[in-house]
């Protein structure tokens, strides 16, 4: 039982890969690694794609890419609303990032979004972006006004919400894609050979898509109230 | 030892995700009951609020899991 415990808990904690040797150290985690293989392979995806778009007699590739790139910009657009149409470029980038980040489990890599400082770092940009529109939007005066929107008297809870959504965003990501990994890596502790396939996936595969949504759903909606 | 009673506490926030999630889920079969040909729509939504309402239950279990790491 000692050495379960023990493994399972330098699974869930983030090991340095190496380290950067400018000023003291600049400590490289895994996360970091792996979103730069994500980056790399996102980059040779995208290179690969958009060879030899044609206008008049698309391929059946670019017809398959299309449909892709329009199902997901036009769910992004029914919550972000007219005036947020400049941030779905964003979105979609974030929703292709979360989706392979949450999946990288698959090949054999820890999921970068199972360290707590990527999802907090994601969820920084989320409420970076959502106040950007909102004083964009509506000038600065108006985004304080907006403090007091439905009635003066939620003003206290309006003030608290600049920091609760980020935080909630964080938090529902970290706590689903770790507790999925954490259960495939008792699985696999226990049983290794047949029986995480079909637990993975609902708690890989399943979960993974549902949260990539939810966090870019969830963003789309503060966006589309924010420059509302 | 408290650890334990601590981390177990914490994992009661499951009882909130699951009543909600069963009365949502009443609700959404009731609403296809009544007009099927808006199915689609009512499914989407309803599998939005359900992983809302996990995020709730999520939540006990990173305290959870927290207190087991950081408390020793």
């Amino acid at each position: 039982m000692e050495g379960f415990v023990d493994r399972l808990s330098e699974e869930l904690d983030c090991q340095t890969v190496f380290t950067i040797p400018i000023f003291s150290g600049i400590n490289v985690s895994e996360s970091v690694v792996v979103t730069w293989i994500i980056i790399f392979v996102l980059g040779l995806l995208c290179i690969a794609f958009v060879r030899n778009l044609k206008v008049e007699n698309p391929g059946k590739k670019q017809v398959v890419i299309e449909t892709m790139v329009s199902t997901i910009y036009n769910m992004i657009k029914s919550n972000v609303g007219e005036h947020g149409k400049a941030f779905i470029p964003y979105l979609m980038t974030i929703f292709i990032y979360l989706i392979f980040a949450n999946l990288i489990g698959l090949f054999g890599f820890k999921p970068p979004t199972k360290d707590l400082n990527v999802t907090a770092a994601l969820a920084i940009m989320s409420i970076v972006v959502i106040e950007f529109a909102s004083i964009h939007k509506k000038g600065m005066l108006g985004r304080i006004k907006a403090f007091a929107q439905p009635t003066p008297l939620i003003a206290p809870l309006n003030i608290l919400e600049i920091l609760i959504r980020p935080l909630s965003l964080c938090m529902r990501l970290f706590g689903n894609i770790l507790g999925g990994f954490v259960v495939m890596e008792l699985l696999k502790i226990v049983i290794p050979i047949f029986i995480p396939v079909p637990f993975s996936f609902y708690f890989e595969i399943f979960d993974g898509f549902m949260q990539a949504y939810i966090f870019v759903f969830l963003t789309s909606i503060f966006i589309g109230e924010a420059v509302e | 030892m408290l650890v334990a009673i601590g981390a177990g506490i914490a994992a009661f926030t499951g009882i909130g995700a699951g009543i909600g999630i069963g009365i949502a889920t009443g609700k959404a079969t009731d609403a296809v009951a009544r007009q099927p040909e808006a199915e689609p729509k009512i499914s989407k939504l309803l599998i939005l609020g359900l992983a809302l309402a996990e995020g709730t239950a999520i939540f006990g279990f990173v305290i959870a899991l927290l207190i087991i790491m950081f408390l020793k």
